[in-house]
């Protein structure tokens, strides 16, 4: 509203972020734990001097650097690139909110980028202890890293007091941060051990070598699955009441719920059996399927992290649709089109007979065309509801949950959204305008299928 | 249809800035100073890199390798510290970054994937500089590619961010790319007069920085080269920064040419000419001191054309900011939003920032010292 609303076909702009921080987590969480299975094993290595594994180490650590400083650095500022085209309103929001917190991550940053790349290219020309140094440093600018990061993206689900008091602190350290820390701290370590299997099973001929390294990182691993769980646990603890209701109500979350569940005990069974047990077992296949499941999950739970959240970005803040709360009420008495900065600008252009002194007067809005009217339908409805809804194909369509709807019924639904399902953002405009918006979507409503009975 | 681009501008953030307009812009200016440093690197130097193993001598070759074999520290390094001055315009130019980027939404997003790309080419084609490696087919096309890539995305972003300040451009370029009001995201800002010559002047400014590099790489970390080695690295970053400074006189006239009257009328007189002055003068001060080493490279000497090529991208960064806030005020005032001060998060950022440094420095002390050590 304040922004332009970016309009991306089929897919909704908002899903594009949700994309590239699925694609983003699956490795900065390795980021994170494989910095640490480095530091602890290389520190292991030298202790017990042993050459094989200190080389197999060098091997991992160049996989590593070039997994997590070229993909995962860039896929992190991709989100960055991507929340500030899709979600304006929010990302303003947090910026000038978190810029102190964002700005102690990139210090934790540098020194992750310095250190990494120093244990990496000075192997073997650095003392030991100094080596090992640099890879401590690594592991613990990486979970700082991820301490900070999580203090914001927990703040978007539950700023606990933030809203009251503005506080830095108090939206840093939130209710959703001990426990979304602890969860991703143990997400960290599972999934570096499922990448240490996968690049150990396919590098690694020495089956005593290889079956070292598999039993060493079995512990990491299911210390991880501990944490997860436990951290999962306090995530739906303290998700406010509308989170754990759309947690409820969504049929995709109910299904995403069962398949975390679910493959989470494959995943543990699998550790069990396999590294635990038989470390023989981690072939370049077992490897392949436990870590194709391990994403899996990630994948599942970070979707879902994602859409508890609805009807806002950030909780009680910013509405998806990029509005913030306190603005509702003025904008249904001004005027949607009015209050916004972009469609004021848009009608004053385009419809100059419904303007008066530089306004919009409401009252004409429904005395242009036909076809105008629906077209000023169809702005309100990428400025108001495009965040979350294709039109007619793809992701959440409208006219697809519309099917079969009469005027009457859309007319009801357009002006009491947050009534029928409680995970919308309220109606922010006039009743002429929800008359423009219901003309639109019944446009492109398709009829009840036919052949029912 | 007519339509004032100042109607385009939404509210002011209810929150205000988190700490002066001052503290903002400056670690603004000195993230993109450093940023500077090693995107030059990638933008000219992956190309001439290319070039001269292509066609170059033996010296030449061996100055690319040399230079590639960094490059993916180099990238690294400016891609981080890119993030600051991204992060503090997202604080105090909220309200014009990211309308343009929303604009041109997709090739602004498409750097990300274009850098992958890039990024990665990179590291395909060092792996054919290892010793006793060879630089296949693919390995040179992935480091063309690359340098084609990194090209392409040095103008993504002068687009992006010369829309920033070229309002007068948003009306149109959103009328003809949007779908009932809402962008497209395809737009791009080519029709702004001052975008060719600017990312022309920066790919001039570019070579000087590659050339510095030479003779900084030559003087401090190629010491174990041959001299024959060191005669060709000087004469040859004399002969590209002298490339590089007319290119980057011709352009900046250019540039300069298509400033709007206002901006001139203020960069050109006083108390800013002295200003403008030193970014149009500042590069002959490297020029000068790889004059001197033409005959030979010292690592004094190399260590303070590093510096003086410091001071002159700095000199370049706080004009651009200048001239950028001057640009903005036709239309919007950065430095009036109110200030709600996060006092305490400022002294744990700066408190964490002494901190970081001091370790960085003991790393690369630690480093040096590995250099120092015979091979």
């Amino acid at each position: 509203m304040h922004y332009p609303a970016w309009y991306v076909p089929f897919l909704t702009s908002p899903m594009l972020i949700a994309i590239i921080a699925i694609l983003h987590v699956l490795v900065s969480h390795y980021a994170v734990g494989g910095g640490l299975f480095l530091a602890v094993e290389t520190r292991y290595a030298y202790r017990t001097n042993n050459k094989e594994y200190l080389a197999y180490l060098k091997d991992h650590a160049w996989f590593f650097i070039l997994v997590t400083v070229v993909y995962g650095a860039i896929t992190g500022v991709g989100i960055w690139w991507t929340i500030g085209l899709a979600s304006p309103l929010a990302t303003e929001t947090l910026i000038h909110t978190f810029v102190f917190g964002w700005a102690m991550e990139y210090v934790f940053f540098v020194l992750e980028i310095v250190s990494a790349f120093i244990f990496f290219y000075y192997w073997g020309r650095l003392d030991p202890k100094v080596h090992q140094a640099m890879a401590w440093i690594y592991a613990f600018s990486a979970w700082m890293s991820l301490v900070l990061i999580t203090g914001i993206t927990a703040f978007m689900l539950n700023p606990g007091a933030w809203p009251e008091t503005k506080n830095f602190w108090l939206g840093f350290f939130n209710p959703q941060f001990v426990p979304q820390v602890i969860a991703r701290t143990g997400g960290a370590l599972l999934l570096s051990s499922l990448y240490v299997y996968l690049h150990a099973s396919f590098r690694v001929k020495d089956a005593t070598l290889r079956d070292l390294i598999a039993s060493r990182s079995t512990l990491p691993a299911l210390v991880g699955a501990v944490f997860v769980t436990l951290g999962g646990l306090g995530w739906y603890i303290f998700l406010p009441e509308s989170a754990k209701a759309a947690l409820a109500a969504a049929s995709s979350l109910n299904i995403f719920m069962v398949l975390i569940f679910a493959l989470t005990i494959t995943v543990f069974v699998m550790l069990y059996l396999g590294p635990l047990r038989h470390p023989n077992w981690v072939s370049p296949g077992f490897a392949l399927l436990l870590f194709g499941i391990g994403l899996t999950v990630f994948s599942a739970g970070e979707f879902v992290r994602e859409a508890v959240r609805k009807p806002y970005i950030i909780y009680n803040v910013v509405y998806s649709n990029q509005i913030l709360p306190e603005e509702v009420a003025t904008l249904r008495e001004r005027g949607y089109l009015e209050g916004g900065t972009w469609t004021s600008a848009w009608v004053r252009a385009r419809y100059p007979n419904v303007t008066q002194s530089e306004q919009i007067d409401e009252s004409k809005l429904l005395t242009l065309a036909e076809p105008d009217q629906r077209e000023l339908g169809k702005v309100l409805f990428q400025y108001h509801c495009s965040s979350c809804h294709a039109t007619t194909e793809g992701y959440s369509a409208v006219a697809q949950l519309l099917r079969g709807w009469t005027p009457e019924m859309i007319k009801n639904l357009v002006q009491n959204p947050e009534k029928f399902h409680f995970f919308m953002p309220p109606w922010a405009g006039t009743p002429e305008e929800a008359e423009l918006l219901t003309k639109y979507l019944v446009s492109i409503t398709p009829p009840r299928p036919g052949g029912m009975k | 249809m007519t339509m004032n681009p100042t109607e385009l501008i939404g509210p002011p953030s209810p929150l205000g800035y988190p700490a002066p307009y001052w503290f903002l812009v400056t670690f603004k200016v000195l993230g993109f100073t450093l940023h500077m440093g090693p995107m030059h690197l990638w933008f000219a130097g992956i190309l001439l890199a290319m070039i001269l193993m292509k066609w170059g001598g033996t010296e030449a070759q061996r100055w690319s390798t040399r230079l590639m074999r960094q490059m993916p520290v180099i990238i690294a390094l400016g891609i981080n510290f890119g993030i600051v001055p991204l992060l503090f315009t997202q604080v105090a130019y909220y309200r014009v970054f990211y309308p343009a980027t929303i604009l041109m939404a997709w090739p602004w997003f498409s750097i990300i994937v274009l850098l992958t790309f890039a990024y990665y080419g990179v590291y395909i084609y060092v792996t054919g500089l290892k010793d006793g490696a060879k630089l296949t087919t693919l390995k040179r096309a992935a480091g063309w590619g690359s340098a084609i890539l990194f090209v392409a995305i040095s103008f993504l972003f002068s687009n992006g961010f010369s829309l920033m300040t070229h309002l007068s451009a948003w009306p149109q370029l959103w009328q003809e790319t949007s779908v009932a009001g809402a962008p497209l995201g395809t737009a791009l800002n080519t029709s702004d007069p001052t975008l060719w010559p600017r990312w022309l002047m920066m790919f001039g400014l570019a070579l000087t920085t590659v050339a510095a590099y030479t003779v900084f790489d030559a003087g401090v970390f190629a010491r174990r080269e041959s001299a024959g080695y060191q005669r060709w690295a000087a004469n040859f970053a004399l002969k590209l920064h002298t490339v590089g400074l007319i290119w980057f006189a011709v352009m900046g006239l250019w540039y300069l040419s298509t400033w709007p009257a206002d901006a001139r009328d203020q960069m050109l007189s006083s108390p800013l000419i002295v200003l403008t002055a030193l970014t149009a003068l500042g590069p002959g001060l490297p020029w000068l001191l790889i004059l001197s080493q033409r005959r030979q490279i010292t690592q004094r000497l190399a260590m303070l054309t590093g510096l003086a090529q410091f001071g002159v991208l700095a000199l370049n960064a706080i004009s651009r900011q200048v001239l950028q806030n001057i640009e903005l005020s036709r239309f919007l005032d950065v430095t009036a939003e109110p200030v709600n001060l996060q006092l305490s998060p400022l002294i744990v950022f700066l408190a964490l920032f002494v901190i970081g440094l001091g370790v960085v420095v003991w790393m690369v002390g630690k480093v040096w010292q590995a250099e120092r050590q015979p091979a």
